[in-house]
């Protein structure tokens, strides 16, 4: 009996294992860059990443993106990576948002999970989109969802977010420097 | 491009004169209408009211053809989001609206008049609240620019605007009204229904516009607070799909995800230094994650 539940385990691990690296985005320099030990323009440089180095993406902080490159990891900008278009966009399969909570993984990681899914939403198609007929009773009950101005700002609150001024001038001059 | 105007406020101005006096003075109505219409030409543009109108019934009908998503406290979360970075916006004060439909499909519609919907298909493959502040801020740009009503008016054909004028005096004259009629003017509804057979919802917007709408985009989820590089983060996300033949998707209505990243690189340095702001991973996954 312990035997068989090592041996579940064993394969429990293993399956976790080769799920964790299936779902792990791959992505590509798109110009000879630098791999930096943190996410900032003055830390060290660990090895500069030719163009095209195919790299695993480990997570995102901002304007930079953890990666790993050749068996080492570090940090690139996040506008020096290219991401090759694998995914399926399956419109017939999915399970739902549930399925974001899985043990071995959530957000896109699940992308590929859908595509195992067997029952799912099927998909909007174009047809349905030009054949819409009006749902007053939908729209309603989507109003009754409406937050006011001191809902969100309660939110926010909630959430820590501190709003900052900035026109979108100041945006767009700044990109001319 | 004058027409849309001419007849919103033809129909503006005849349908509270008929209802108001009971009245089926068709021509008296028509009189007020031109003149109204005169003024309105100037402005050239539909009124705010009517295009929160329009907005309304074309979401109704957007409702008719995708269901809403059953989890109450999404639909409340993705709101709460929604109006927050909307009100850091040039129109902040719109009645604003978020709906997540349940579809696999990955998009996200703007409606005139500051209705947004966003599929769960594409909220299921964010992975930060920053994330969905981004793509919110996008579709909120289209309304706040007018996207949707500049296209509607240089897509439209003239006799179009013909048949919703008489559609509407008729349904007055036969005195007809329905649940829907009390929720959605009647007027609104007849525009919608045309746009939808035209093809509104799968017509692509112009590029020039999408770019515009993702570097505003940037501006005011920085504003509300966010890592301005959600959007960014969401796009690479968008990137590694395939294009399929689902015309509904994002991938046909759009330009392709690493051409809209490529502009946004130009504008990034200046908002470099709200990369600290947060992302709120755990906020968005805990709501998300839980929603059936």
């Amino acid at each position: 009996m312990a035997r068989m539940n090592f041996r579940f385990l064993v394969a429990a691990f293993l399956l976790a294992l080769s799920w964790a690296a299936w779902g792990q985005e791959q992505a590509f320099t798109n110009r000879s860059t630098e791999l930096k030990e943190r996410g900032a323009a003055e830390a060290g440089t660990l090895a500069t990443l030719p163009e095209n180095t195919e790299v695993k993406v480990i997570q995102r902080g901002g304007g930079w993106t953890q990666v790993e490159a050749g068996g080492k990891k570090g940090w690139v900008r996040v506008f020096h990576l290219r991401f090759p278009a694998t995914a399926e966009t399956s419109s017939s399969s999915g399970g739902g948002l549930s399925s974001l909570t899985s043990a071995f993984g959530f957000g896109r990681k699940t992308s590929q999970q859908t595509t195992i899914a067997t029952t799912g939403i099927r998909g909007l198609s174009p047809e349905d989109l030009k054949n819409a007929s009006p749902d007053t009773a939908a729209l309603a009950k989507a109003q009754s969802f409406r937050a006011d101005k001191p809902a969100a700002e309660r939110f926010a609150r909630d959430g820590k977010l501190a709003a900052v001024t900035i026109e979108y001038k100041e945006y767009k001059e700044g990109a001319r420097r | 491009m004058k027409r849309i105007a001419m007849i919103a406020a033809l129909l503006a101005v005849c349908i509270p004169a008929a209802a108001q006096f009971g009245g089926i003075d068709l021509g008296k109505a028509f009189d007020i209408g031109k003149k109204a219409m005169k003024a309105q030409e100037a402005t050239k543009e539909l009124s705010q009211e009517d295009e929160i109108e329009l907005g309304n019934a074309l979401t109704a009908s957007f409702l008719g053809a995708a269901p809403l998503h059953a989890d109450a406290n999404l639909q409340r979360y993705v709101n709460r989001v929604g109006r927050w970075v909307a009100l850091h916006s040039d129109r902040p004060d719109l009645p604003w609206i978020f709906s997540v439909i349940d579809t696999e499909t990955i998009n996200a519609f703007a409606m005139p008049g500051g209705s947004v919907i966003v599929s769960s298909g594409l909220l299921k493959r964010l992975a930060s609240e920053s994330e969905l502040a981004g793509v919110l801020a996008h579709e909120i740009a289209h309304v706040v620019k007018r996207h949707q009503v500049t296209a509607m008016q240089s897509s439209m054909k003239a006799d179009f605007f013909k048949s919703i004028g008489t559609e509407v005096a008729s349904d007055r004259i036969g005195g007809r009204g329905g649940v829907a009629g009390q929720m959605v003017k009647p007027f609104a509804l007849d525009m919608a229904g045309n746009l939808i057979k035209d093809g509104f919802f799968l017509r692509p917007l112009d590029r020039s516009m999408e770019y515009e709408a993702d570097q505003m985009a940037i501006v005011i989820a920085t504003r509300s607070g966010y890592n301005p590089f959600g959007l960014v983060a969401a796009l690479q996300m968008l990137a590694q799909y395939k294009g399929d033949a689902d015309a509904a998707s994002v991938f046909s209505t759009h330009p392709p995800a690493g051409e809209r990243i490529g502009e946004l690189e130009k504008f990034m340095p200046t908002v470099e230094r709200y990369a600290t702001q947060p992302e709120l991973e755990g906020r968005f996954k805990q709501v998300v994650g839980a929603a059936k």
